[in-house]
């Protein structure tokens, strides 16, 4: 004990479990950003002189428009849920977040499926009315169709933070304002925009990360990215350093604009003064007010997500005969197990880290909290080769355990859901650290502080004092979570053991084979998993206390 | 509140646990046969994504007891992992739906000599790795497809075609980063040389309709929708839109007509879908079972039905549609040339600027 008391105040439990994650984290990252380090080969000049130019201007236009797309429909829609009253806010409130249940690159087919020439418009002008349109003004395979689809299916992540945020934290601000005489706009974007700036940059940063990362949605639309790059320059080109060198250029953009963010926001910080935390208080909209607003959630939510699901479920009713198979109930058991086991391990490590990087403001502390990221940031594939190098490392160290406890020396750990797990928690723990940690900007250190200075230890504290006020976001960082791994697709069809099937792999296997009409069943599947998960995870939101 | 959400985690912790314990029992099912192999089972690696084949798989263990443990993956990241894993990898058979992947993994030593005499016998020479590293198990052709009422398809006959004035404008083809279109390119520079080919990439660029998107699929609908004439696109592909639940894309399909390029020149390119034994394989005898079982004619019969796709053993007919489409000339060519040329064809594919 006395030990103990003699290490400096920063080495304890959350110190060393932090750092044991973060090495977990870059373990797998640092095997193949080593290459990063090697001769410049033919290839990336080559890289550079024809296509770095056209991926830069392809990749900030997608980033530059889906970001601010993003921010003004996730935020405006958590206000109005937040301040208002009006028709069906209350299924709105949730039903916002839906969008996130589909896949964007099954949304992307799914679109298309609607607006091409043999889709449901096209077809009943033409067939019905004798009316054919100019193609250009139905083709959502363009620039533009690719932000429309991340926009509308990402936007819930800005909306989810921040409502989340909006609702526990905001009423006193935000009552004084509107006792002060503030309308609407000035409230909006006085108040609300500023004090929820951490939870917005938090919202925005995963679906940025999300969209750099998306191989699926630009490949189909022939978009030219860097992750189409990095695929092409390391599969086809077979040169991973090259590959390697694309993917530092897009991690470097991706750390410039967090950094660059974080700065703009320098020391403002906004610390919950009051013992209560209320909620706030909504005002009831009248006469057309409250139509707009409704049409406005209604847009967006049958954009993002009724309008996909019904195309869907016609395409399942055309196809479930063929395709069903008593096999079904297994693929929803393996992805809801997945899923779950990584959500669980994903939280528990994003609060260590959180927990830590908000007692410490080190340089150690910080450095860490950023690193959650780098799973997040870098394209699927690349971080599964990382995996599965590390692994076999690890499986070849305990070939000797192995036979000592009579098994055949083999690839233990890297055939079994062990790897793929481990290759979640590497992925998504930035979703569920983000969470977590705007859960903590939300309640600020004074709680924490009194408890430190009343003679609780920072264990103690966290349990009695942080973990009752962040229960929330811990909740939202593990739907958030779940639904990642549930519609996760690169990790999953590579690492996964021998005979394992998930909803998302069965989903892919039709459409890859470009039968995106046999793929409803399971994208319907995952989608209502989804449903369900963000709905329980909402009533308990709700009745959570504030 | 605080016992409503213990009992929720609860309930959810018991429902993993459930869950786990069904998941123990079917993963021990597979691995405690492995030791003594009996029956024995075999380790497979697939990109190919088709529900029939499963069907044929089952068959196999039907037939024999040997089990079949199968990865469905991209090809390019099971190739990834394959070489990451080295000596240690638990895969016995890798199949990709691309010559030139496959002469990839074998360039990297992940593959080695399949020894039999069945199937040599049942898939001729040229459907074959020179070694018998990997062996094709199906053809696919790419051929061109055009409208009929708006194009006289005396006009577009070869490949070449698709680059001269008349066409201007009104190709239709996918994007660079798709394997069909690199293999595509990569024989042409086997056969034109470098500087042809490139002219020829160059070319189609020119007479692009649009910025190229979508699958194969895609491209034939572009033409019965007038956004171009002329489509490149992967025979099986047309034949699964004229077999199409949905109404619509049949009635696409039937306003195309199909043409197989370069009759009266160098052939049509054909790609395959082949099969590989690794380099790793530790059930050799029953892996290479497997493949001659996968050559024989009735396993050559369903592969060729469920996909449209032709048979690589030629005592196999193909189905009662492509017959329909008549025989046709293929470029002679050893198939490695794809792989060997994959890289070029990349980069000229970035110097012409096709996306």
């Amino acid at each position: 004990m006395k030990l103990y008391r003699k290490l400096p105040g920063y080495m304890n439990l959350w110190t060393f479990l932090s750092l044991f994650i973060v090495i977990l984290i870059l373990l797998p990252n640092v095997s193949i950003l080593l290459n990063f380090f090697t001769q410049e080969t033919s290839n990336w000049q080559h890289i550079q002189e024809y296509i770095l130019p056209l991926l830069l201007k392809n990749t900030s236009i997608i980033i530059l428009f889906t970001g601010i797309l993003t921010i003004l429909i996730g935020t405006s829609l958590a206000w109005l849920i937040s301040a208002y009253d009006f028709p069906l806010k209350r299924f709105f409130k949730w039903g916002l977040i839906l969008p996130l249940a589909i896949p964007p690159y099954i949304a992307a087919y799914t679109y298309n499926g609607i607006l091409n020439y043999t889709g449901t418009i096209q077809t009943i002008l033409r067939n019905k009315l004798d009316f054919t349109v100019n193609q250009d003004y139905f083709d959502i395979m363009t620039l533009p169709g690719a932000i429309f689809i991340f926009t509308v299916f990402l936007y819930p992540y800005v909306y989810m933070i921040t409502r989340t945020f909006l609702a526990n934290q905001s009423s006193s601000l935000i009552e004084n304002a509107r006792l002060l005489g503030g309308n609407a706009y000035t409230v909006f974007f006085r108040i609300v925009l500023p004090i929820s700036r951490s939870a917005i940059v938090g919202g925005v940063s995963l679906v940025l990360l999300e969209v750099l990362n998306d191989y699926g949605v630009v490949k189909y639309f022939g978009i030219q990215t860097f992750s189409t790059a990095i695929f092409q320059t390391w599969f086809g080109m077979g040169d991973l350093n090259a590959a390697i060198k694309l993917s530092a250029t897009l991690m470097f953009i991706v750390f410039s604009i967090l950094i660059i963010e974080k700065l703009l926001r320098s020391r403002r910080r906004y610390s919950q003064t009051s013992a209560k935390v209320r909620p706030l208080s909504t005002i009831q909209l009248n006469g057309w007010q409250r139509w707009i607003a409704f049409s406005y959630c209604s847009i967006i939510f049958g954009l993002g997500f009724l309008i996909p699901f019904i195309q869907l479920i016609d395409w399942m009713l055309l196809t479930y005969r063929k395709i069903i198979e008593p096999a079904f109930v297994t693929l929803i058991g393996n992805s809801v197990f997945v899923a779950f086991v990584g959500s669980l391990i994903i939280v528990t490590f994003a609060v260590i880290i959180a927990n830590f990087a908000r007692m410490h403001q080190s340089f150690i502390a910080k450095t860490s909290s950023r690193i959650t990221i780098l799973g997040y940031s870098i394209p699927g594939a690349v971080i599964a080769v990382g995996i599965i190098t590390v692994f076999i490392k690890i499986d070849n160290l305990l070939f000797g355990v192995y036979e000592s406890v009579g098994m055949q020396p083999s690839l233990f750990l890297s055939t079994s859901l062990f790897m793929l797990i481990s290759a979640y928690v590497v992925r998504f723990l930035a979703v569920g650290f983000n969470a977590i940690e705007s859960g903590f900007d939300e309640i600020g250190s004074k709680y924490t502080e009194a408890s430190r200075i009343l003679g609780m230890g920072i264990t103690k504290t966290f349990i009695k004092v942080d973990f009752p006020l962040i229960k929330g976001a811990i909740l939202s960082g593990f739907l958030l979570s779940f639904i990642e791994i549930l519609k996760e697709l690169p990790l999953t069809l590579i690492l996964r053991p021998f005979n394992f099937d998930t909803l998302s792999t069965k989903a892919f296997q039709y459409a890859s084979n470009e039968q995106i009409q046999e793929a409803s069943l399971a994208s319907i599947i995952i989608i209502i998993i989804s449903g369900i998960a963000i709905y329980i995870f909402h009533q308990v939101l709700e009745k959570g206390p504030r | 509140m605080n016992n409503r959400f213990f009992i929720i985690s609860i309930i959810a912790l018991l429902s993993i646990l459930s869950l786990a314990a069904c998941g123990n029992t079917s993963e021990d099912g597979d691995t405690s046969e492995e030791s003594n192999g009996a029956k024995g089972e075999i380790n497979l690696y697939t990109g190919r994504h088709y529900e029939t084949d499963q069907e044929l798989y089952d068959q196999f263990t039907e037939e024999t007891g040997i089990q079949v443990n199968v990865i469905k993956g991209k090809d390019d990241e099971l190739i990834a992992r394959l070489d990451r894993e080295g000596k240690a990898s638990e895969a016995d058979l890798f199949i990709t739906a691309d010559a030139g992947r496959l002469h990839i993994a074998k360039e990297k030593g992940l593959l080695q000599e399949v020894k039999s005499d069945t199937v040599n016998k049942n898939i001729p020479d040229k459907y074959r790795d020179e070694e018998n590293n990997w062996i094709g198990l199906t053809k696919r052709a790419r051929i061109i497809t055009y409208h009929k009422d708006r194009v006289n398809p005396e006009d577009i006959q070869t490949y070449q075609d698709l680059t001269s004035d008349t066409f201007q404008d009104k190709v239709l083809i996918r994007s660079s980063s798709n394997i069909y279109n690199q293999s595509l390119l990569a024989s042409l520079i086997a056969i034109d040389g470098e500087e042809g080919a490139t002219k020829w990439a160059s070319g189609i660029v020119d007479n692009m309709a649009r910025d190229p998107k979508g699958g194969d699929r895609d491209q034939a609908i572009g033409v019965a929708a007038g956004e171009g004439d002329v489509a490149v696109m992967n025979t099986y592909y047309l034949g699964k839109m004229l077999n199409s639940e949905e109404e619509e894309q049949v009635k696409a399909a039937e306003q195309l007509g199909i043409i197989f390029p370069n009759q009266e020149t160098t052939g049509t390119h054909v790609n395959i879908s082949g099969i590989g034994l690794t380099a790793s394989s530790k059930n050799k005898e029953n892996a290479i079972k497997f493949i001659e079982f996968l050559t024989t004619k009735s396993a050559q019969e369903q592969f060729a039905k469920a996909n449209y796709e032709y048979p690589a053993n030629p005592d196999v007919e193909p189905t009662e549609l492509l017959k329909s489409w008549g025989e046709f000339k293929e470029q002679e060519l050893n198939l490695t040339e794809l792989g060997e040329n994959n890289d070029t064809a990349i980069k000229i594919m970035n110097k012409v600027g096709w996306k």
